[in-house]
């Protein structure tokens, strides 16, 4: 694995002096200031109602997590859907079209070192974002009192699913040498993976898709949104997390088959 | 130093490389000849481990290709034909990031990676940016990129080819002096594609050619031209009789 974090640090200069990090990096700020400050004002709103109505039950169960930190993470992973295919569409896709590719595959390097290299630089850039996203709550900290553990579960959740993103990035670079092939169909599979749970429930309101077969239940299984939804409140199941793994291990497996299948051919 | 039994690439039907062997001594400069299509691509990415052969095998500097391809690999320095650049690196950046995936040890690699600047001719342009350099800088960066960590087997794909006359000259005299001694003392083996014949004058000291995948002469140089005749038409009459073979058994 010597070759892991040069092939990792070198992806990750690259990144920096094209412009599409500083463009993800811009957009994703600008996006979380603002559905924090829409959560925020809606908040404010809704406790004002409360005390307007004297609604005292309701106002003592008010509180930042589920009403300002729940949704607006649950926003942010929408917007990882879209940015993350930015970030991770040259990874493999750059090398092939640059003839780059060439090298490294005549080099004395594992395709995992590579796979990995590629895809520990994508996963660095996510946990920046995670961290920017992180500034948010923290803020709130300084005014309120949110439960911490919550908020860290939450954080823990975007995380991950910002890396399964990357590694489903990884392997839609790997099979075309199109950056913008390779965008279009990462944000295709997350699309569908994020909508499968939705998918379910439209099952499980008609009766008719899938009931009784535990269709419904498989579908819900594999879409990211369930497990994000739970640990953004604040459980922590290592079903989750074992998900997570296993979506991240799958796709990297699949990105370095096709990888690999250069040699096939 | 290469020692190539059988080798034979099959796409389907078609036969890129059909049962070429052949074995190169330590320091020889190989020309790898024929026309375009005739598989001299082919064969080099087998011998760098890029494509896997469909039989045969061969032996770099001791390594089988199959059995240590990493060490096979790592013997290697490998010009393809368009060369392999990041055009947003620097010329010395690139340089320092190939020697560390060709297993440089990290405490000489500045020294490889100035050595290699040296011999290229990059001194002026090292802390340059890739991709603005001109086409002929950017060879000999793909020249450094394949000398940097001193491999015994040197593999160069086509290295002239869309360069104008001067820079031709410049690249080839560059390809003479690198099939000198190296670092280690042992000169470098070169197998050099292209179907630039005078280059092969000026630079090699064996020839080898290929058609139709096959290998159809493997010779001294100096064996050849002894008689007076040129490379020219030795290749020619080669190619061509090949090529008629089959459509004389047809007639008949």
């Amino acid at each position: 694995m010597r070759h892991t974090w040069p092939v990792a640090s070198r992806e990750l200069r690259s990144l920096f002096v094209s412009p599409v990090a500083y463009a993800v990096l811009t957009l994703f700020a600008v996006l979380a200031g603002f559905f924090f400050l829409s959560a925020i004002l809606q908040f404010n709103e809704y406790s004002f109602r409360l005390q307007q109505f004297q609604l005292f039950d309701r106002l003592r169960e008010l509180n930042l997590n589920d009403h300002v930190i729940a949704p607006f993470f649950d926003v942010m992973s929408v917007v990882l859907l879209f940015l993350i295919p930015g970030i991770t569409m040259g990874l493999f896709a750059a090398e092939k079209a640059n003839g780059t590719q060439e090298l490294l595959l005549t080099s004395p390097l594992t395709l995992w070192e590579l796979v990995i290299g590629k895809f520990l630089a994508a996963a660095l850039f996510v946990t920046l974002l995670v961290a920017l996203v992180a500034l948010f709550p923290g803020l709130l900290f300084v005014y309120g009192d949110p439960e911490l553990g919550k908020t860290g579960a939450g954080l823990l959740g975007l995380l991950l699913v910002g890396l399964a993103y990357a590694a489903i990035g990884a392997f839609a670079s790997s099979v075309t040498q199109s950056q913008l092939v390779a965008f279009f169909l990462a944000f295709v599979l997350l699309l569908v993976l994020w909508m499968l749970s939705f998918l379910a429930d439209l099952g499980a309101a008609g009766g008719s898709f899938g009931a009784g077969t535990g269709i419904g239940d498989f579908l819900r299984w594999l879409s990211t949104s369930e497990h994000f939804g739970n640990l953004v409140r604040g459980l922590v199941d290592t079903a989750d997390l074992a998900y997570f793994a296993v979506v991240v291990g799958t796709f990297l497996l699949l990105a370095k088959a096709a990888v690999e299948s250069v040699r096939w051919r | 130093m290469i020692e190539a039994q059988g080798l034979t690439k099959r796409y389907g039907d078609l036969v890129a490389v059909d049962d070429v062997s052949f074995s190169i001594s330590p320091g020889e400069v190989v020309g790898f000849l024929g026309p375009n299509g005739a598989g001299k691509t082919t064969t080099m990415r087998i011998l760098t481990g890029f494509l896997p052969p469909t039989d045969g095998t061969a032996l770099i500097a001791g390594h089988d290709i199959f059995r240590e391809p990493l060490a096979a690999r790592a013997a290697i320095g490998y010009l393809p034909e368009s060369p392999p650049l990041y055009p947003e690196m620097d010329v010395r950046g690139y340089l320092a990031y190939v020697a560390c995936l060709k297993n440089v040890p990290r405490r000489q690699r500045r020294e490889a990676v100035a050595r290699a600047i040296e011999r290229c001719g990059l001194r002026d342009v090292h802390r340059r940016v890739i991709g603005a350099l001109s086409k002929g800088f950017r060879q000999r960066v793909g020249l450094a990129q394949a000398i940097v960590h001193d491999p015994p087997v040197l593999i160069l794909d086509e290295p002239t080819v869309g360069l104008d006359p001067i820079q031709i000259r410049e690249i080839r005299s560059l390809i003479a002096e690198l099939a000198g001694p190296r670092q280690a003392e042992s000169p470098h083996t070169v197998i050099l594609s292209t179907h630039i014949l005078p280059e092969v004058e000026a630079i090699c000291r064996r020839v080898m050619l290929i058609h139709q995948g096959r290998k159809v002469l493997d010779a001294p140089l100096a064996d050849l031209i002894r008689d007076g005749r040129s490379l020219e038409e030795i290749f020619a009459r080669h190619t061509a009789r090949e090529a008629e073979a089959p459509a004389a058994e047809a007639a008949s």
